[in-house]
């Protein structure tokens, strides 16, 4: 959850929530349907989603030995169910912090780079079509994030 | 397991046939799971209040030593036996590292479903440091550049070990170089000996540990005593 509503909870017997933090819950459980709809969106399509962008991988990538995307669509899956449950809960360092160290060394050790920013530049496409926008920007920051951290340099451009 | 599909592409330039694997996503996934990094820190290690134990996400029971006891197995270890405090901590660590490689072992087995043996060196590694990470033992990476010669470098940095070592001339990780010793020795299934020859606890940027034969690396324990420096060491090592 939220490092921020759980602190709410933290201080049961000092006090009463103020109404700002009464807000902030509000908010947190206003914007849940919302959350556990784009949540079964992604569940439900996941491979889908990712059997069409691997096809476009390995059409875009002729060269690249199937171990390697094979590598690449396996972190990718993993990447996007983190963000799907950072999405949940709305913690937007949920994703991040699974991934850094482990999976940014992979990348590195590996050197997939290359196959993994065509491969995300894939995945937002598809997520654009199979996803509804409302669902997609709930997504959005979380997968942001997650590239950030995975792939720093194109980040950057 | 299903056979991959083999599609033939018809209007390639040369060669005049590919053949080209396709990926099925569903046969990447086993029991529709993606394994993780199983020993990430915030999973890892759970407790249960009520009950007043710690322990990891397989249900093993985990105790969290302070640091005074540490430094009290150092002091009481010197006080009792003097000099042979540091064949002592070598030897825990040898009877310790062998049942954290049967764990080590069984946890990976169990939560990738592929035996040690079949797994990619590399994914080995990184679980070994990811294990050491959270374990908070410090950061750990081996060194290949003496592969050649027979002999592994292994570095650890922010090591509680070298942390609250005593003063002293020599390293003082013994309690980690005789973990290394027989968690190699298990791995590669041939007898390894560990010196270390670097120690954060004389200011040095990390601990270095040489892992080789123990024939080979024997005379290494008598140059460290010598006080000859890391490099000095390799070169006698290697010559």
């Amino acid at each position: 959850m939220q490092p921020q509503l759980e602190q709410l909870f933290d201080e049961a017997e000092k006090r009463y929530l103020k109404p700002e933090e009464l807000q902030t819950l509000n908010q947190y459980v206003g914007s849940l349907p919302a959350r556990i709809d784009a949540y079964r969106a992604l569940r439900d399509r996941e491979l889908e989603v990712m059997q069409v962008v691997a096809d476009q991988l390995q059409a875009a990538l002729p060269n690249e030995s199937v171990e390697n995307i094979e590598r690449s669509i396996k972190n990718a899956l993993l990447v996007l169910r983190y963000c799907a449950m950072g999405m949940l809960l709305n913690d937007e360092a949920f994703a991040v912090e699974k991934l850094r160290g482990w999976l940014t060394q992979k990348i590195q050790v590996f050197q997939t780079q290359m196959i993994d920013q065509t491969l995300y530049h894939l995945l937002e496409q598809r997520l654009d079509t199979t996803m509804t926008p409302q669902q997609k920007s709930l997504l959005s920051p979380h997968l942001q994030q997650a590239k950030q951290i995975l792939l720093p340099m194109s980040a950057s451009v | 397991m299903q056979r991959p599909l083999l599609i033939i592409t018809l209007h390639p330039p040369t060669p005049l046939f590919k053949l080209t694997a396709m990926i099925s996503v569903a046969d990447l996934l086993t029991n529709n799971r993606v394994p993780g990094n199983y020993f990430a820190a915030d999973t890892y290690v759970r407790g249960d209040l009520e009950l007043g134990i710690l322990e990891n996400r397989r249900g093993d029971r985990l105790i969290a030593i302070p640091e005074t006891l540490i430094q009290g197995i150092y002091s009481g270890l010197d006080k009792e036996t003097g000099q042979a405090s540091r064949l002592v901590l070598f030897n825990c660590g040898k009877w310790w590292g062998k049942t954290f490689y049967t764990r080590f072992r069984e946890e990976l087995t169990d939560y990738y479903g592929v035996a040690l043996a079949e797994m990619p060196m590399l994914e080995l590694l990184q679980s070994l440091q990811q294990c050491w990470l959270t374990y908070g033992w410090g950061k750990l990476d081996l060194d290949h550049s003496l592969h050649s010669h027979g002999f592994l470098l292994i570095k650890t940095w922010e090591s509680p070990f070298a942390a609250l070592a005593p003063k002293n001339e020599v390293p003082y990780c013994f309690l980690e170089a005789g973990i290394f010793a027989s968690f190699f020795s298990q791995l590669t299934g041939r007898e390894l000996h560990c010196v270390q020859t670097t120690c954060e606890s004389m200011a040095a940027d990390c601990n270095r540990f040489l892992l080789g034969l123990s024939q080979r690396l024997k005379p290494a324990e008598a140059m460290v005593e010598q006080r000859l420096d890391h490099d000095a060491i390799v070169q006698r090592l290697c010559a």
